[in-house]
């Protein structure tokens, strides 16, 4: 019976969860870590049990309190949003079991049961983005998210700190904005807040009113590329995620700006009638700044001297891989882009992770000072070796399936010059996560790198998993791009 | 031809992995079972690869698919004559300068370092050859490529990090060059396998932009020109057993590959009438002169010889140009030769370098006297790149030049006269001088014996006498090897 509430529970559990930490803090203070722990896990038995029933069914529809839509609010549990989930479950664990040493020295005391909170109401609200079917439900999810995001930023408070979350809740604000009022022009022109009667109004819409569908699409697009950190829209990035504490990185750049990707996909494929985007010309756009993205992000990366900003920086490049293989449409292209989502989250939490280990045991941030930190901290330093190969797309790790699927699709939809654009990048974020490795591993240690702290176990651990699941679904990439093929199936059968 | 499955090239390509590790685990308690069992490991590469003899002289082919990534996209290994034969080649010269190492790196530092590397680079260059498909190909060959930059700046000098960056740049461009030609065959023939049929049958844009791909990523490894901007820096600046393997070996990696594009991608005919083997054999042509006349101006004697291996293998690279049996058979043969007189040079420069401390040719006249045999075993691996009978690099230039000449191509043979003239323009005068010339410090007397161990001199002098053997033995295995290998290549390669 439980199993049939799987996804409402998904949500209200890290929910529920969050809002009790406070309490525990108070009186429990030993029982808040592992209550975290335990509803996180809860979560990812959850998208476990979603994931054996999609792949039994084919899609699973939820209805809040039985009501049945276009009244009560649906969740569609469809591959896409398995797939998404089983992400952030992973992920999400992982960057817990991290924090709970690493938060020690980044945090002060009275305000890491806080972190919890955030952290739980940050995931439960990155579930219900990932399954909701109901268009202002998304935008619901997606203010709790930016909320709690900010939190996570502004934590630490520190003056850089703070500045970044200012920044940051000013464009997201913005971008919120343009999403409200995106869902107001379709409301009004469709009546339906639920996205399949919307797709379906909007097939008669798209001839009575172009106009409102466009400036829909137009501001959906500027909003979720705002929050998803789409070049050039992605200003506020590097300063949040390199001052944010390592974990929190690891989350907003690994999972968050991904999942408005995801709500992307999801407009775009499944709202949008087909016809109607093809007389636009979005995916051109998208196409183009993607490509900006890419190239102009790991440039941005190479001139930077703090490691969590490269990492930073690194992701606005990465995001883009995502835009490029939902611009270019087709299904090799589409698959790639999408498995970038999963590809990319393990190997940017495992770098900032791994960085975060480095800050954690050294104390410095900046690249020069980490001189032969790889023969001190062999388990970080070779994770984080795996991580940047993974970046730079060598075979037999998981960045290379996705590049493999996006050069296919590039060549599929007849634009070799984005293939080349693919491997042009794979080659910048080799020119600047090389030289890093080769500072850490061939170089005398020096300063706080000769004689780092030692690292807790926890903290290790995280580490090795998702170096582990770098390797792991570099090898056997056969199931999750299986799921992934799948769902672009879907996908693209609605836009056509 | 028959095909047969068989588990041998898993095992002849996991083995050295496997030890690798194994070292790495035991070097911490002693040093003697870490270079023991780094010989053995190098024997037992070479004889498991000597174990596929039996398939292969009876015509088999050996496939297996070891297990799918992807839809269509498998790590699997087939091994052909021409697999064999430069298997066969690569484990012979990596036992010879492991040994050569056990005496060489002695003095250095870094050998917990160096011998687990050693063998991880021996097993990602035998996977190249033995890869089934070019999937398969390009993992091992990025292996191979990363693995080998610790041997390049193993001395840790900033020129050597230098040096190594510029390496690991350019292995990068070229295996994403190679990627892209990898993404494009796959496009257009919906398969990367090397068990044919030929995958990209039709000449088209994208077609062209695979070659050119596939030239960029294997001419790199190569050294090719333009892209053999980083070999006169890396090879020289490795321990002398490393450039040995780098010059010896490991370019030949990229002459391998480009056989397989010529030969299973594309074909020798659709290539010939498209017209695109002239842009290789434009740049193979560039590359010899331009190797061999830069040798010339080289002080540094590694650096020469590193320009002269330029220079050798535009030779390969231009006979792949030619198709037809004979040029094969001349370039398949100077893939042996010049493995055989390369690492003999560079083995035997090192040898000078370790008990003379002189890297510059002008220090080094009156050598000779002081180390006859090494400086002999040099001398005949420099003659023979003379190209002067009987020795072997003269028979690879005979076959070259017949092939060009049937092909109706004479001023290619002008070519390599030209480059065999620099070859001894600048080969002579150190052999003249080592011989002949007055040592610096020179007493009064004759000069004293002062050899390199036997542990360095039995490879380098085993390499020499193969020059010589090679040359006009009858029983001539790397001859015989050659002429299965032209002949199994012109008839398709399946």
């Amino acid at each position: 019976m439980i199993v049939k509430h799987a996804p409402a529970l998904l949500v209200a559990i890290p929910l529920v969860a969050a809002y009790l930490l406070p309490l525990f803090a108070r009186r429990l203070k030993h029982l808040v870590v592992p209550a975290a722990l335990f509803a996180l896990l809860l979560c990812s038995a959850g998208s476990l049990s979603l994931l054996f029933q999609v792949m039994h069914t084919g899609l699973i529809i939820y209805h809040f309190g039985n009501w049945p839509p276009p009244v009560g609010i649906e969740f569609v549990v469809d591959r896409l949003a398995v797939f998404t989930v089983l992400t952030l479950s992973l992920v999400g664990f992982v960057v817990l079991v991290y924090s709970i040493d690493d938060l020690r020295h980044e945090l002060r005391e009275d305000v890491r049961g806080w972190y919890y909170t955030l952290f739980l109401t940050l995931l439960a609200s990155l579930y219900g983005m990932a399954m909701t079917n109901d268009i202002f439900n998304l935008f619901v999810f997606i203010e709790i998210s930016a909320i709690a995001s900010c939190g996570l930023i502004s934590i630490k408070e520190d003056r850089a700190c703070i500045e970044a979350a200012f920044k940051y809740l000013l464009l997201s604000a913005l971008g919120s904005g343009c999403i409200l009022l995106a869902i107001a022009l379709l409301y009004m022109v469709t009546g339906h807040l639920n996205m399949t009667y919307l797709a379906q109004a909007m097939l008669q819409a798209a001839e009575l009113y172009p106009y409102n569908l466009l400036a829909s699409l137009a501001l959906l697009v500027v909003g979720l590329g705002i929050k998803a950190a789409l070049f050039p829209l992605h200003v506020w990035l590097p300063d949040a995620h390199a001052a944010a504490p390592s974990p929190s990185s690891a989350v907003l750049s690994g999972l968050v700006i991904k999942i408005y990707a995801v709500a992307m996909i999801r407009l775009l494929f499944q709202v949008y009638p087909a016809a109607f985007l093809a007389r636009t010309p979005v995916a051109e756009i998208i196409l183009w700044l993607s490509t900006l993205a890419i190239l102009l992000g790991s440039i941005f990366a190479m001139v930077q001297e703090d490691l969590k900003r490269m990492l930073a920086y690194s992701s606005v490049a990465q995001i883009g891989y995502v835009f490029l293989g939902v611009a270019l449409g087709s299904e090799n292209a589409l698959t790639g882009g999408i498995l970038h989502i999963f590809n990319h989250a393990v190997m940017k939490a495992l770098l900032f992770l791994a960085a975060g280990a480095f800050i954690y045991a050294t104390g410095t941030r900046k690249i020069r000072d980490l001189s032969g930190i790889g023969q001190t901290m062999p388990a970080a330093g070779v994770a984080f070796a795996i991580g940047a190969l993974s970046m730079v797309g060598i075979p037999l790790t998981n960045g290379f399936v996705s590049k493999w699927y996006l050069a296919l699709g590039a060549l599929d939809a007849g634009r070799p010059f984005f293939t080349a654009i693919v491997l042009v990048s794979s080659l910048l974020n080799g020119i600047y996560f090389l030289p890093i490795l080769i500072n850490a591993f061939f170089r005398k240690p020096s300063g706080n790198a000769a004689a780092p702290r030692a690292l807790p176990t926890p903290m290790t651990a995280a580490i090795v998993v998702l170096a582990a699941a770098v390797i792991v679904f570099g090898f056997f990439p056969g199931r999750m791009a299986g799921i992934v093929v799948l769902a672009v199936h879907r996908l693209l059968g609605v836009w056509q | 031809m028959d095909r047969v499955t068989d588990f041998l090239p898993v095992w002849i390509v996991a083995f050295p992995l496997v030890m690798t590790f194994v070292i790495l685990a035991v070097q911490q308690y002693s040093e003697k079972l870490r270079n023991v069992l780094s010989v053995a490991a190098a024997a037992v590469s070479f004889l498991s690869v000597a174990a596929l003899y039996p398939f292969i002289a009876g015509g088999e082919i050996i496939q297996l698919q070891l297990f799918s990534l992807l839809p269509n996209l498998s790590v699997s290994f087939r091994v052909d004559i021409l697999s064999f034969s430069l298997a066969l080649l690569a484990s012979f010269v990596w036992l010879l300068v492991t040994v050569y190492s056990l005496e060489y790196m002695r003095h250095e530092h870094g050998c917990n370092r160096y011998y687990p590397v050693l063998i991880a680079t021996l097993a990602g260059c035998i996977g190249i050859f033995l890869a089934g498909d070019f999937f398969t190909l390009f993992i091992f060959f990025e292996l191979m490529s990363l693995i080998s930059y610790v041997l390049v700046v193993h001395e840790e000098t900033m020129e050597a990090l230098r040096a190594g960056y510029k390496y690991l740049i350019m292995t990068i461009i070229g295996g994403l060059a190679l990627f892209f030609g990898i993404v494009i065959t796959f496009e257009l023939g919906g398969s990367v396998s090397l068990n044919g049929p030929l995958l990209i049958r039709e000449p088209s844009p994208l077609a062209l932009l695979a070659f050119i791909a596939y030239l960029i990523g294997f001419g790199m490894k190569a050294g090719m020109f333009p892209l053999h901007v980083w070999l006169p820096d890396a090879h020289p600046v490795a321990p002398s057993p490393a450039s040995a393997l780098l010059s010896g070996v490991m370019l030949k990696t990229g002459a391998y590959g480009l056989l397989r594009v010529v030969f299973h991608v594309f074909g020798g005919k659709m290539l010939l009438e498209a017209g695109w083997t002239t842009l290789l054999a434009a740049l193979a042509i560039i590359t010899i002169l331009l190797g061999s006349a830069v040798a010339l101006t080289q002080e540094d004697l590694k650096r020469r010889l590193a320009y002269s291996s330029i220079g050798q293998m535009g030779y390969i690279l231009l006979g792949m140009t030619v198709i037809n049996e004979k040029a094969l058979l001349g370039d398949v043969f100077h893939i042996f030769s010049h493995a055989f007189m390369k690492s003999t040079l560079f083995l035997a420069a090192g040898a000078i370098i370790l008990k003379t401390g002189k890297r510059k040719i002008k220090a080094l006249s009156g050598v000779g006297r002081q180390m006859p045999f090494t400086l002999f075993a040099f001398s005949l691996a420099a003659i023979s790149m003379m190209g002067i009978p009987p020795l072997s690099g003269f028979l690879s230039k005979w076959a070259l030049s017949l092939g060009a000449l049937d092909a109706g191509k004479p001023y290619y043979v002008v070519v390599l006269l030209i480059s065999s003239l620099l070859n001894g323009l600048y080969y002579l005068p150190i052999i003249i001088s080592v011989f002949f010339g007055r040592a610096e410090e020179e007493g009064h007397g004759p000069a004293r014996i002062n050899e390199a161990p036997p542990k360095m001199l039995v490879p380098v002098a085993l390499l020499a006498l193969t020059t010589f053997l090679f040359g006009i033995l009858p029983w001539n295995v790397p001859f015989d090897l050659s002429q299965m290998t032209a002949k199994f290549l012109i008839r398709g390669g399946f």
